[in-house]
């Protein structure tokens, strides 16, 4: 009998249907990958296996049994404990407290009982000691973290619970690969242990890793499910694309693509908190790559050159004209484009329709007092259609879209008025692999018309697959270019791991 | 395999000191008003004066500490002032009609904790359980407060019992009563602030969503966050009705803007979240302090508002400012 059995689920968001029939039935110690393009209801089914989601219809069941979810502290009371993908965390808190928030332990009837919450947290810093980093500290607020360490807290969060059951919503989206080996480890102990577990990924090594089983979604629905064991990554992304036609696979290297010569951005010295003396040159019509292990400085040095983190040193110049942007307001009207990977923070204007979300670079891009919608409307249509991006209307709330989705209206708000130079940092997170094939598709399109591209990208084999150059990021310098042949799997694991040798 | 990412920033001692102290600020801005109170006025600075200070801002700090509950969760109560004014006007014509014995003065007092708490109670369900935005829905609840405390009473001043006011203004075995006060309040706030309730609003206000999803029961939580605001509501009006001697139903009125004032002069965040009761208590002496140092360097009356809002602003400023060095 599975430990726990969702069976004909569905949801509606309003005229979104987010969950059209979700089957999934994990069974005790078994690691189940749950995988599925963005928009095909994986988060949406693990919710309301975790009561933060109410169903229109359908049955959970535990060992069997029927029950009625009623919330989330109904889920932890049948037992089930769930990691959100865009985390639970109270930012102002210390990771001690934020792990034991669920249940404080508790003397005298009202008071926090701080040894046992230090104790119990300790438990948990603990299992990932090794690779949390130094300054990982049980009273640390949570906002003082890096995005891999405040992961590393909701997981911790997470096994916290001790629950029987327990659903990770995309948990290793922010891991460097020791955090990711160390978290397999203790899935591994916890599956010897007999638990039940759902996992969530888009990185296909990962789930042949650790998986079990594997249910696939498309669409709101579940296709169907299969042992680890008996398939193969092609036939996953066969049942999760379905009739569409078969995405390539993204393994092959393009020929170097004949670059116009003229230099669209060049950056010389450029040092701040983070990275230092970083220099290169980006052609019209390049796709430069960042490598190397997470927040070795990437996402810093291209949040520099758009004015929107600090620099102390340096020089950014745009087609030979040296520009020095000290807001992104500055560098856009200069001719920048920022896409980021966290959109919750940098991206999307939560709550307010689509088309309020792509219009904003065009108002400020074209210098717009009074906006005229229907004029407009076209153009965000066009912009969006681009992306081939699913939504209902551009007056429908931004946040009826899956995550894919809405970072595809992100990117659209940039495709109206061209930049000249496109800085892409880790743009795919989270993002599906027909998404993916769309967004690199159009990348590359922009490229050859002449655009000057920067991507970071936290997977190598999407820098393989996309980036000219890539240049290899380590403590925060550049310690490695990687050209043409040069640009090898082994070559890019090389240069980002130097450091541990 | 060993830990590959970029250096740890690490956090510098002063930052820490402020992270773990954030109404520091606050206590620098207000020992420099107390020097200047003192340079100004010596006498102000003397034990008489200090009984005076705390006599007359009791009721302020406790109110200040009261709507800090309610920030916590990232709420606010625009009816606090008007909780104190109901407060007092029914224990003064309670002990008016009971007597102004001890027994009846106790009673009156339990009368008005549950007055406090049953106002606060109703902020609660009106903001968390029926979901009304907090600032439209409290300035709704402290009209309809206000009413009620003018019914109770439509004409200021009732006199309260000498028992009441000689004990609040008088000495227990020679030290004043007010310091005995002020000291089961630092005892309570001590407590207080380790308390489940005191992480879980301050949970919430940092994120109603992830607490939420984390398990908490966010509305309750919430209710209960007002539910403490109505309680030290009262005790604020115990000591208005201490420091007055009498009832008045709109004494409370302009100290709901004061206490808002003096939570976000102690250093805590008005989005919730993020904040001390301490640095409230001390943003509310800084709002006494200010006023008496206006008095004391002899600015003509017709200026003092004036000059007392100017230097508020600048203590805003200057406590957002003295932040914002330390946890760079």
């Amino acid at each position: 009998m599975p430990r726990l059995k969702l069976s004909g689920v569905t949801k509606a968001y309003g005229a979104t249907l987010a969950l059209r029939r979700g089957d999934l039935a994990v069974e005790a110690g078994e690691v189940h990958v749950l995988i599925g393009s963005n928009g095909s209801g994986k988060s949406t089914l693990c919710k309301i296996a975790a009561g933060s989601v109410k169903p229109d219809s359908g049955e959970v069941l535990v060992d069997g049994k029927p029950v009625v979810v009623s919330g989330p502290r109904g889920a932890r009371a049948a037992g089930i404990g769930i990691f959100y993908q865009e985390l639970s965390l109270a930012a102002r808190r210390s990771v001690a407290e934020n792990i034991c928030l669920s249940d404080l332990p508790l003397k005298g009837g009202a008071f926090v009982d701080r040894d046992a919450l230090e104790d119990r947290a300790a438990r948990y810093i603990g299992l990932f000691s090794e690779v949390s980093g130094a300054d990982f500290e049980a009273d640390a607020p949570v906002d003082t973290l890096r995005a891999d360490q405040r992961q590393l807290v909701e997981i911790m969060k997470t096994l916290g619970s001790e629950a029987p059951i327990l659903i990770f919503d995309e948990p290793t989206s922010a891991l460097d690969r020791a955090q990711v080996e160390r978290f397999f480890e203790i899935l591994r102990d916890l599956k010897a242990e007999g638990r039940a577990m759902v996992f969530i990924s888009h990185r296909m090594d990962e789930i042949f890793a650790i998986g079990d089983r594997v249910t696939v979604m498309r669409d709101g629905e579940t296709v169907g499910t299969r042992n680890i064991s008996d398939t193969s990554p092609d036939e996953i992304v066969g049942m999760m694309v379905g009739a569409r036609e078969t995405l390539a696979a993204p393994t092959t290297t393009q020929p170097l693509q004949a670059a116009s010569g003229d230099v669209a951005l060049s950056v010389r010295g450029l040092t701040g908190p983070g990275f230092t003396n970083i220099g290169f040159d980006v052609a019209a019509g390049e796709i430069v790559g960042f490598g190397g292990l997470h927040g070795q400085g990437q996402s810093s040095v291209l949040r520099a050159i758009f004015g929107a983190a600090p620099r102390t040193e340096g020089t950014v110049s745009l087609k030979g004209t040296a520009v020095t942007a000290a807001t992104p307001r500055e560098a856009i009207r200069r001719g920048f484009a920022y896409v980021s990977g966290d959109r919750g923070r940098d991206g999307v204007i939560s709550g307010r329709p689509i088309f309020e979300n792509v219009m904003p670079i065009h108002y400020l891009r074209d210098r717009l007092i009074f906006a005229r919608p229907s004029a407009l409307r076209g153009k965000a249509e066009k912009a969006l259609q681009a992306l081939h991006t699913r939504f209902a209307g551009l007056s429908h709330s931004l946040n009826s879209l899956s995550g894919g989705n809405q970072q595809k209206v992100v990117i659209a708000r940039w495709l109206i008025d061209r930049p000249e130079v496109l800085l892409l940092d880790d743009p795919t997170k989270g993002i599906d692999l027909s998404a993916k094939a769309d967004l690199f598709a159009l990348i590359r399109t922009l490229a050859e018309e002449g655009m000057g591209i920067v991507l970071y990208s936290s997977e190598d084999a999407e820098l393989l697959a996309n980036a000219d150059r890539i240049l290899v990021f380590n403590g925060g310098r550049v310690t490695r270019e990687l050209k043409g042949e040069e640009r090898t799997r082994f070559n890019l694991y090389h240069a980002a791991y130097e450091a541990a040798e | 395999m060993t830990e590959l990412s970029v250096p740890a920033r690490r956090r510098g001692g002063l930052k820490r000191i402020f992270e773990r102290f954030p109404f520091l600020p606050a206590l620098i801005i207000l020992l420099v008003l107390f020097a200047l109170n003192g340079i100004y006025q010596p006498r102000s600075v003397g034990f008489v004066g200090i009984t005076g200070l705390a006599k007359t801002y009791l009721a302020l700090m406790l109110l200040a500490v009261a709507q800090t509950y309610v920030v916590y969760a990232g709420d606010i109560d625009l009816s606090a002032g008007a909780i104190v004014s109901l407060v007092n006007v029914v224990i003064v014509v309670l002990m008016g009609q009971w007597g102004g014995d001890a027994l009846p003065v106790l009673g009156a007092i339990l009368a008005g904790l549950a007055v406090g708490l049953a106002c606060g109670v109703l902020n609660g369900i009106v903001v968390a359980a029926l979901r009304l935005q907090a600032i439209v829905a409290t300035f709704a609840t402290s009209i309809f407060f206000t009413g009620l405390a003018l019914y109770v009473l439509p004409v200021a001043g009732a006199p309260a019992p000498a028992l009441f006011w000689r004990t609040y203004g008088g000495r227990l075995l020679e030290i004043p009563f007010v310091f005995y006060v002020v000291a089961v309040l630092a005892v309570i706030l001590y407590l207080l602030a380790r308390t489940r309730l005191a992480t879980q609003l301050l949970a919430v206000g940092d994120d109603a969503q992830a607490a939420y999803q984390s398990g908490l029961p966010v509305t309750a939580i919430r209710i209960k966050g007002y539910a403490m605001c109505g309680l030290f509501a009262a005790l604020a009006a115990f000591c208005i009705t201490g420091d007055t001697a009498s009832g008045d139903p709109l004494v409370g009125g302009e100290m709901t803007l004061l206490s808002v004032a003096a939570v976000v002069l102690g250093g805590s965040a008005l989005s919730g979240g993020f904040g001390t009761v301490v640095g409230s208590v001390f943003g509310a002496l800084i709002i006494g302090l200010i006023n008496s140092l206006v008095y004391f360097v002899g600015t003509p009356s017709e200026w003092q508002n004036l000059v007392q809002g100017l230097a508020i602003l600048v203590a805003l400023m200057a406590g957002i400012m003295v932040g914002r060095r330390a946890r760079r």
